[in-house]
């Protein structure tokens, strides 16, 4: 498993080698980041959607 | 099978195998010029839909043989700087590694995937200046940006010897900032001395949206451009064996600098972020789909640079962030700078890959070189490589269409404009209805 952003970077035993595979806790706050977006984003359509029908 | 008719039998599969996955990739990247030229013409109005498509024809029929005359050639010779390599004789017109060579399979594929990167690069600056731009200047430009100045960028930071990498360890593997912002930036300098289209822009400085004839034609180009990516995305891999600098162990795909990657880091980011810059154009511009649309390339661009090494959660959130910075920069631009640019290339290719760049240095720093001559990523030379690639987009971009401007060799004139380039220049109109 890679070691990036860290101080000690190589190629050597790579498996997962992609950003922060070796902290659990960073994928679990870039999962509910995106979680948190596309329920943001459904809402904000959703107010939208309201609004704009209000209007006309 | 005796050993050595195995061995001999694996490589021929391999040599193959690897000629004909470029191949297929140049193929599949034919569908960004035609998504481009779609794109382009529905953005334009009727009078000047057939005038737009033929530039469009006319840039990939010119990339083709002056990438290979000189756009190869530079590629291979300058990746230390201004200064040419002695590479006795190759990637010259008249030496026979331009031409099929049984003892050479790769030279003619790995040249194809390249010439139709330099032909994404002038489809890119071609939209930006749509309706306008004189037929002839615009194969002038565009050959100078897809010939030339791209692969100076390339050589420099797209090469496991250019100086941006063995320097600054400069990291870029799907080209956010070699295409996209040399081309985006390129396009800003020459529009600046393009000016707008007749009508684009009030006395008083108000600006009047000029829309395109037909939206359908941009949806579906914008989709096949994605589509399209697709190859362009598979053929920045170096197929298995041919690479791993330094790494002789190594059996998976290498990216450009020859460290290890695989096509599943390339599709789950490129999706991830292509989904994320549509979701995030969604919301800025409140569901208008033509942002949508230049969100999900956005969204693309974003992830380009780390797109061998992202996590895809953060792929998604970068290209979010992709999609909803393009259309304030959008703004931006015209406010500021009174510009017309009437697909947002500048905004999609030259913000949108510039965050890319950006990005790499802020969330992957550290992401090892495939030897020790190529230093990790860092933001510092994330920083250097993109000023290095505005500057190699913006400064020819702009120096030269000055001194067109100057000539009498860049716009058409106003009146042709009114009167609408179909007829006035090509005395055809796009449709009979």
């Amino acid at each position: 498993m890679n070691s990036w952003p860290g101080l000690k970077n190589s190629w050597e035993g790579v498996d997962a080698y992609f950003t922060s595979a070796n902290s659990e806790g960073t994928l679990i706050f870039w999962t509910l980041v995106c979680v948190a977006i596309l329920c943001f984003v459904t809402w904000s359509a959703a107010r939208h959607e309201s609004e704009t029908g209000k209007k006309n | 099978m005796t050993l050595e008719q195995l061995t001999s039998y694996v490589a021929a599969q391999s040599s193959a195998s690897a000629e004909g996955w470029y191949y297929l990739m140049t193929a599949l990247m034919i569908a960004i010029h035609v998504g481009f030229l779609l794109y382009e013409v529905g953005a334009s109005r009727m009078q000047n839909a057939v005038a737009s498509g033929v530039k469009n024809l006319l840039a990939f029929a010119f990339m083709i043989p002056t990438f290979w005359l000189f756009g190869w050639y530079i590629y291979l010779a300058f990746p230390h700087g201004f200064v040419p390599m002695d590479m006795e004789g190759y990637g010259v017109p008249w030496n026979v590694s331009m031409g099929p060579m049984l003892s050479d399979q790769l030279t003619g594929v790995f040249w194809a995937a390249f010439t139709l990167f330099a032909c994404t690069t002038a489809s890119i600056f071609s939209g930006a200046v749509i309706e306008r731009i004189r037929i002839s200047s615009f194969v002038f430009l565009a050959v100078l940006l897809g010939s030339v100045c791209w692969n100076l960028g390339a050589s420099w930071g797209w090469h496991y010897d250019g100086w941006l990498v063995t320097q600054f360890g400069f990291h870029d593997v799907a080209a956010a900032g070699v295409v996209h912002m040399i081309a985006g930036w390129f396009a800003f300098g020459v529009i600046l001395n393009l000016g707008p289209r007749v009508g684009r822009y009030n006395s008083d400085g108000t600006m009047n949206e000029l829309e395109g004839h037909d939206l359908r034609f941009s949806f579906i180009g914008l989709m096949m451009i994605i589509m399209g990516f697709f190859g362009f995305l598979g053929a920045c891999l170096i197929w298995p064996g041919l690479g791993g600098l330094g790494m002789q162990e190594v059996t998976t795909w290498t990216q450009i600098y020859g460290a290890p990657a695989t096509l599943s880091s390339f599709v789950y980011n490129t999706l991830m972020g292509m989904a994320g810059g549509m979701i995030g154009a969604f919301w800025m511009s409140k569901g208008n789909p033509f942002w949508m649309m230049s969100g999900a390339l956005a969204g693309i661009f974003a992830c380009a640079s780390g797109l061998d090494v992202y996590y895809p959660g953060l792929a998604f959130v970068l290209g979010f962030v992709g999609g909803v910075i393009i259309i304030p920069a959008n703004n931006l631009l015209h406010k500021i700078f009174k510009i017309d640019d009437p697909v947002g290339a500048i905004a999609v290719h030259g913000v949108g890959g510039t965050w890319g760049v950006l990005a790499m240095g802020i969330f992957a720093s550290g992401v090892p070189g495939a030897s020790s001559a190529i230093p990790d990523a860092s933001l510092w030379g994330q920083i250097v490589g993109g000023l290095t690639m505005f500057a190699v987009g913006f400064v020819p971009g702009y120096g030269v269409s000055f001194v067109m401007k100057m000539m009498g060799w860049l716009r058409v004139p106003d009146h042709i404009q009114i009167a609408g380039l179909d007829k006035s220049e090509l005395n055809l109109k796009a449709t009979n209805y």
